[in-house]
């Protein structure tokens, strides 16, 4: 016999989010000086606010969950994902690019890697990491002349 | 025209550059951030020196290489290579990760060949008449265009309309953030400066797309995409075969992308939209779009390549650009000193016979050179561990991005967006409508507020929106995407009741 899922609180704050996202269109609207400006975000916010509330009445009324939420999976592993490239953007000021994208691609190594670290996997993983983003560094700035910092 | 130009684009030279064009702009295109534009911009430098068909020919397989490209990424990662690419993730991805990568790889590239073809064929023999199509096209009708496209939310919304539709308006919403272009407000910045340059089409899309996908990764051990135990590098024979079955589809879609090409400024990601649209609504019942379905796949990538030929009919022949590439090839040929318009066709006529047969023959190169790539693509994604993979695709996405604006500013912004298009993503919230509307919004508040400015100093705003016969004839067709699903659905409910 399928489970009925239990629905999700998430499911009702995103749509609440859109909302919200649609008021502060509409008030921002409010400061704009020509009405040509205003016509397109109004219109688009007030189709977010409608559409956005009835998937917030959909919620209430309906008796179980019809997305799958989260689901499984390593959280630590989503996380450092996330910060290693947040963390590459803040770097790239203070050690350059390539240092920046180095640092990265050793975090997301360790965020990525599942099976067991024996040192022949450690010494290719991370040769043909630093190979990559050096190939691709190269790429960018000397062929494609791209500012690289 | 006559033979004499076919032989002069078939010189070693030529035929080498068509070559080197085709396989670089495949490379550069299957780059998430590298756009079409980008690849072409990069080696106009290159052309300076040459004779201007040569420049022609390279540029055009340059551009016609890199819209093929966007498919790889867009199938095998989840991320549109170019904007061109958008509606190929739709059906694509869901074929790689039930195993089929190898033949959505195959089926894109029979489709590529067979579109950039039509469009090719269209700018041979049929410029000049065609050009008057895009003269015709006024800012309503560009409105209507984008709401057809947008009626694709429909199909988009994974059972949930309201869902759907907000996603769209957001993700129109988005695409107002920043300098207004019709009268130069500041939207949406809160006083950041950052945000002032809006949302870029490109960031967005490897945000929304890309980063929802490393994050999925790295949460299980499970394999990235599944390979079937009689898997073969490429599925020649039954990419062959599907294409062939959807003789209608791959017809229809390129002419679409023909069409849409000739219109200045609508582009790939349109053509490729549009024609899903078209493939979608006439689907059999048994069809499962979004699903996997290789139907998909011809579509939008028969209508991507076919908008190359279709967006140098304008460019050549009225001097308008069809497409963002075709602007920066239209700057190449104003170095080398070539006119533009319509007695180029007359006067320049060697010039643009010998490049349109070379743009032919890149074209046909395709199919050997995209295969081959797309081997080597598909077995490298399927093969390489995870470990190495996941990094390697945020590095990707972290240059490609930067590399669009030289900003890492950007960059922070497509990473939060993929973050944000992650979590609303697991509450019924998909990331499709929300590019849809950042990338159709622009086009329809331009179409919108013109139209409005002009019917409203001709006091005839309803004559404006709805008095002119291509508006009316859009109206319909967004109509009749919107209401057939629901009636063929009813209907087949119906049957099965009585059954």
């Amino acid at each position: 016999m399928s489970q009925v899922k239990e629905k999700r609180i998430g499911s009702l704050l995103v749509s609440l989010f859109f909302v919200l996202a649609g008021l502060v269109t509409l008030y921002d609207t409010r400061s704009y000086t020509d009405v040509d400006s205003k016509v397109f975000p109004q219109a688009v916010a007030i189709i977010l606010i409608v559409a956005a509330g009835f998937a917030c009445v959909q919620w209430f009324l309906s008796g179980h969950a019809r997305d799958e939420g989260f689901a499984e999976g390593t959280w630590w592993r989503r996380i450092l994902i996330v910060l290693s490239l947040l963390g590459a953007c803040f770097l790239i000021p203070a050690i350059g690019f390539l240092g920046a994208s180095v640092v990265a691609f050793g975090a997301g190594l360790v965020a990525a890697m599942h099976d067991r670290w024996s040192p022949r996997s450690l010494a290719i993983y991370c040769g043909s990491g630093f190979m990559t983003v050096v190939a691709f560094y190269a790429l960018f700035k000397f062929v494609l002349h791209v500012p690289l910092p | 025209m006559d033979f004499s130009h076919f032989l002069s684009a078939l010189t070693p030279f030529n035929f080498a550059l068509a070559l080197f064009g085709v396989v670089a702009g495949t490379v550069i295109g299957s780059i998430p951030g590298l756009t079409a534009t980008m690849a072409v911009a990069v080696l106009v430098p290159i052309t300076f020196s040459m004779e201007p068909a040569s420049a022609l020919i390279l540029l055009g397989a340059i551009y016609t290489g890199a819209i093929y490209g966007g498919a790889y990424a867009a199938i095998l990662l989840n991320t549109p290579g170019t904007p061109s690419a958008i509606a190929t993730t739709f059906d694509g991805y869901p074929m790689a990760k039930r195993g089929e990568g190898d033949l959505a790889v195959a089926l894109a590239c029979f489709a590529s060949v067979f579109g950039g073809m039509v469009g090719a064929l269209a700018l041979l023999f049929l410029a000049p008449p065609l050009s008057k199509v895009a003269l015709a096209f006024g800012p309503i009708e560009y409105f209507w265009l984008s709401v057809f496209g947008l009626s694709l939310i429909a199909s988009l919304s994974n059972g949930n309309l309201a869902k759907g539709l907000a996603g769209g308006a957001f993700g129109m919403v988005l695409s107002t953030v920043g300098v207004a272009e019709i009268s130069a407000d500041i939207r949406l910045t809160f006083g950041s400066q950052v945000m002032i340059g809006g949302f870029g089409v490109v960031g967005a899309l490897i945000g929304l797309y890309c980063i929802p996908v490393l994050i999925d990764l790295v949460a299980t051990p499970d394999r990235h995409l599944k390979v079937k135990d009689d898997a073969k590098a490429v599925r020649i024979g039954d990419a062959a075969r599907l294409a062939l079955g959807s003789k209608f589809n791959l017809i229809r879609s390129s002419v679409i992308g023909t069409v849409v090409g000739i219109l200045p400024g609508a582009g790939g990601s349109v053509a490729g939209l549009v024609a899903y649209s078209e493939a979608k609504r006439t689907a059999r019942p048994e069809q499962r779009f979004g699903e996997g379905e290789p139907d998909g796949i011809i579509a939008t990538e028969s209508a991507n390549n076919a908008t190359v030929g279709g967006g140098f009919i304008p460019t050549l022949v009225l001097g308008i650009p069809g497409t963002p590439p075709d602007a920066v090839i239209l700057g190449a040929l104003m170095v080398q000193g070539v006119r533009t318009g319509p007695a180029l066709f007359e006067s320049g006529g060697s010039i643009v016979y010998t490049f349109i047969y070379g743009l032919i023959i890149a074209t046909a190169l395709m199919l050997p050179a995209g295969l081959l790539i797309g081997r080597y693509a598909y077995k490298s994604i399927v093969t390489i561990s995870k470990a190495v993979l996941v990094p390697t695709v945020g590095f990707m996405t972290v240059i490609g991005t930067f590399a669009i604006r030289n900003s890492v500013s950007d960059v922070v912004i497509m990473i939060c967006l993929g973050v944000f298009g992650w979590v609303v993503s697991r509450f019924g919230y998909a990331a499709s409508p929300i590019v849809l509307g950042l990338i159709l919004g622009p086009i329809a508040e331009q179409g919108f507020v013109q139209s409005w400015t002009i019917g409203a100093a001709t006091h005839n705003l309803f004559g404006m929106f709805f008095g002119r016969p291509i508006s009316q004839a859009i109206i319909v067709f967004t109509l009749i995407t919107l209401i057939f699903p629901a009636y063929i659905a009813r209907k087949n409910a119906k049957l099965e009741r009585e059954a």
